[in-house]
């Protein structure tokens, strides 16, 4: 076994304000704060409606139950003719697997352009979660978007980046409500919309165990500013590294086969890998993660998080979340979680675990935190996914299932964003099963206003037979003269079970 | 003494196309002598406004983005900022972007990636100062799409302008880089839709020529120098751009302009325009010539260069 040499990490103290620090810039900002905004469900249990991840038939597509779920969540009453509809979704990090499939979020653009809103599709930019991230420049995020299918073009509605080119273009929002966080930044597309519709994949989380429609107010609708806020950065003493990486003594320093990437983690140059150790300056941290992920995902031990951090963290993202829900009036937010895929990580992951359970299915409401306990519900009801990280640490049906994945339990966040008004947690969940019809089969198979017009497809090939039957024009194809032999028998010897069939 | 190219719009073959005559611009003019694998380099363009129906084709700018991307081996970023008076209520970001891939402006078209320069509100930029010791402006900010990156190319539509007398390199790689709230700054109330009987005062005019040129020293210094332009004279009409509406061009297509001196490259354009008849009697466009002495002043470059007319 090698034994490292190493000195321990230096530690710089703290020398005087921040350089560049808040007292520079929007000390008495812009703050959009619509005067009518609070919570949608002001008293007693918050309708939530669910439809299961399963389709045995046309009016089964998840697809045409999620635009059923808009009306029956009553979605469509978010906005008004002629309103600017921000959907907000999280674009996934570059080679990233498990992110929404595009037609859930054309499915939704598509209501809402027939409902008379104006949609685009948004997404802020991120902080540098790790050495290549993608996401953190706006244009290498929407190069990712692009990979994933989310384009102009698939949604039918312009794609863009809410704070902004460089994750600058943003708002201000005060929070005298948080609990830990007083202020917060929004982007600029999404504090400027009339209306929100949030359409989130839910799946775990690093930092905040899981993640869904509270995740996307309470990280996904900030800036950069936001963002750092959001993180606890500088928040506390550099020893308790609370708003900082905590520094273990256990840094290989160069004998890291990692040490080069260790080094280019940094985008403030805050820390370098030394010949044993490594040497850190506080003063110029901001907490963006970049240092912590490329050491703990590359299997090393030498910077994490100090344990009391995941729970600070996950209460100030609620309290975050607060202020994106200030920039809407009351009502004018509606959320879809889509537990589809649910893995173990965050879409800004460059790769994607097995899921922790089977897809669950489409939880739609109006109400933030009833949708998201409704949710999380039937996430940790569900079964165990063979070979899933929680199968591994043994979890089972019934099990809070992101505690026992990612250390703490997901319903922190959302004690703490009731007390602080995003919504209540009580719930009344109603299943949506769309009834077999023909009126139901065609509802969304046609498409209104595409090319694809009211009338069936075969009535229409009708009218195409007619000018040229290409079928009849070459009949009689050509094949071997028909046989019994080879419809009762001979196809058997093709099959590795002698033609044996199982009941259906 | 500077040089201009000029590849001119004749001789069309199938070996002397505007794709070839484009290349030949480029290659010619050295536009890329000054880039190197992995620098980011931003497109300034002109994005019509809706009803204005005589904006650049998409192939005409994508030929020059591929040029620069081949340079790089980094995709550019092709931008424009948001329009500066809210015409027709559509100055938000979402509602600009319909617009220009209404024109056919998309990453898919354009070989770049198509931003806004500012973000979606338009106002996202960094300041730089004006270096000119009599600048009114002291500083612009430059928005970021430009002033975050390693080099600059302004490819300019070239029409006339019923406020700078033309809209070419000194126009677009100056006060058109800026964010919304710094043009609305240094027009000072102008307004910048002179019809329906508006006509601006002649000494608001020139205090916002002399504003706009120094926008360009702003815009210098983002990019530290490392700036270059294209002139298309296509589709040269009385109203620029941003313009809800357009008149017929004043003259056929004349081709493509290129220069790193974007006073040589709009006087070399002023001259062209001038020798193919167009009607540049318009008061504020006969005046022109002003614009450019004025910049010549203030060091942007120099008029007398070499015009070099390749067919």
């Amino acid at each position: 076994m090698v034994e490292y040499k190493y000195d321990p990490t230096k530690w710089n103290e703290m020398k005087g304000p921040v350089v560049g620090g808040r007292d520079t810039y929007q000390s008495t900002s812009w703050n959009p704060t619509k005067k009518k905004w609070g919570p949608f469900t002001e008293k007693g249990p918050a309708p939530v409606w669910f439809s299961e991840a399963n389709s045995t038939n046309w009016v089964e597509s998840m697809i045409c139950k999620s635009k059923d779920l808009f009306y029956e969540a009553k979605l469509n009453e978010c906005f008004e003719k002629g309103d600017e509809v921000a959907i907000k979704i999280h674009y996934g990090e570059w080679n990233r697997t498990a992110i929404l499939r595009p037609e859930y979020i054309a499915a939704i653009v598509e209501e809402v352009r027939a409902c008379g809103g104006n949609p685009y599709v948004v997404n802020d930019t991120t902080l540098s979660y790790h050495t290549y991230n993608s996401m953190a420049i706006s244009q290498y995020q929407m190069e990712g978007a692009i990979r994933h299918g989310y384009t102009d073009a698939t949604f039918g509605c312009p794609v863009l980046i809410a704070d902004g080119y460089s994750g600058e273009d943003d708002y201000r929002v005060e929070i005298p409500e948080g609990n830990i966080l007083k202020e917060t930044y929004i982007g600029r597309a999404i504090a400027e919309a009339d209306a929100m519709i949030v359409l989130a994949h839910s799946r775990g989380h690093a930092i905040t165990m899981y993640g869904g429609i509270l995740k996307q107010l309470g990280i996904g609708c900030q800036s950069k500013r936001g963002k750092y806020i959001t993180h606890l950065a500088h928040w506390g003493d550099p020893h308790d590294a609370i708003g900082w990486p905590k520094f273990f003594d256990k840094c290989p320093g160069k004998a890291c086969i990692w040490h080069e990437m260790c080094d280019d983690s940094c985008p403030r140059d805050a820390h370098k890998v030394m010949e044993h150790g490594k040497v850190w300056n506080p003063e110029k941290c901001r907490l963006c993660y970049s240092c912590q992920v490329t050491c703990m995902w590359s299997g090393m031990t030498g910077i994490g998080f100090e344990d009391m951090y995941f729970p600070n963290a996950m209460i100030a993202h609620a309290d975050a979340a607060l202020g994106a829900l200030k920039c809407f009036d009351r009502g004018k937010v509606g959320y879809i979680n889509h537990a589809i895929d649910v893995v173990p990580e965050c879409d800004c992951f460059p790769w994607a675990g097995l899921a922790v359970c089977p897809d669950v299915g489409l939880f739609a409401g109006k109400d933030l935190l009833a949708v998201e306990e409704a949710t999380l519900d039937a996430i940790d009801k569900a079964p165990v996914s063979p070979g899933s990280v929680l199968d591994e640490k043994g979890g089972k049906p019934g099990d809070d299932k992101f505690r026992i994945v990612n250390g703490f339990s997901p319903r922190i966040t959302q004690a703490a964003g009731e007390k602080i008004g995003l919504g209540t947690r009580e719930y009344t969940l109603n299943t949506w099963e769309p009834v077999l019809s023909p009126e139901n089969a065609q509802k969304w198979q046609i498409r209104k206003g595409g090319i694809a017009n009211h009338r069936p497809t075969t009535v229409r090939l009708r009218d195409v037979f007619q000018k040229h039957d290409l079928a009849t024009e070459v009949m009689p194809f050509k094949r071997v003269d028909y046989d019994k032999e080879w419809v009762w028998n001979e196809w058997k010897k093709y099959d590795p079970f002698d033609g044996e069939t199982l009941d259906a | 003494m500077s040089r201009v190219i000029w590849v001119d719009a004749q001789h069309m073959a199938f070996d002397n196309s505007v794709p070839h005559k484009l290349h030949q611009l480029i290659h010619t003019s050295g536009a890329v002598a000054e880039l190197s694998e992995g620098m980011r380099v931003a497109l300034k363009i002109n994005t019509a406004e809706e009803g204005y129906e005589y904006g650049l084709r998409p192939s005409l700018l994508r030929i020059v983005a591929e040029a620069a991307h081949a340079a790089t081996k980094t995709r550019p970023i092709v931008c424009d900022g948001l329009k500066l008076v809210d015409y027709w209520k559509k100055s938000m970001g979402n509602l600009y972007m319909q617009v220009a891939s209404a024109r056919g402006y998309s990453n898919e078209t354009l070989g770049g990636h198509f931003v806004i320069n500012g973000g979606f509100s338009g106002d996202e930029g960094d300041l730089f100062a004006c270096n000119d010791v009599d600048a009114e402006l002291g500083g612009v900010e430059v928005g970021t799409a430009v002033c975050r990156s390693d080099a600059l190319w302004v490819l300019s539509h070239v029409t006339l302008h019923p406020l700078f007398g033309l809209s070419g390199a000194l126009l677009n790689g100056g006060f058109d880089c800026l964010v919304g709230r710094a043009r609305t700054r240094v027009l000072d109330g102008l307004n910048p839709y002179p019809f329906n009987g508006y006509r601006p005062k002649a000494e608001d005019v020139h205090t916002f020529q002399r504003r706009a040129l120094e926008c360009l020293q702003g815009v210098n210094k983002a990019v530290e120098n490392r700036v270059f332009y294209i002139n298309y004279l296509w589709d040269v009409t009385p109203q620029p751009e941003y313009f809800p509406y357009s008149d017929s061009p004043l003259v056929q297509n004349l081709g493509f302009l290129a220069a790193s001196d974007p006073v040589a490259l709009d006087h070399a354009t002023y001259h062209v325009l001038q020798q193919a008849d167009a009607d540049l009697a318009e008061a504020v466009t006969a005046k022109f010539p002003d614009v450019l002495r004025a910049a010549e002043a203030m060091d942007l470059g120099q008029r007398d260069g070499t015009l070099e007319r390749l067919s």
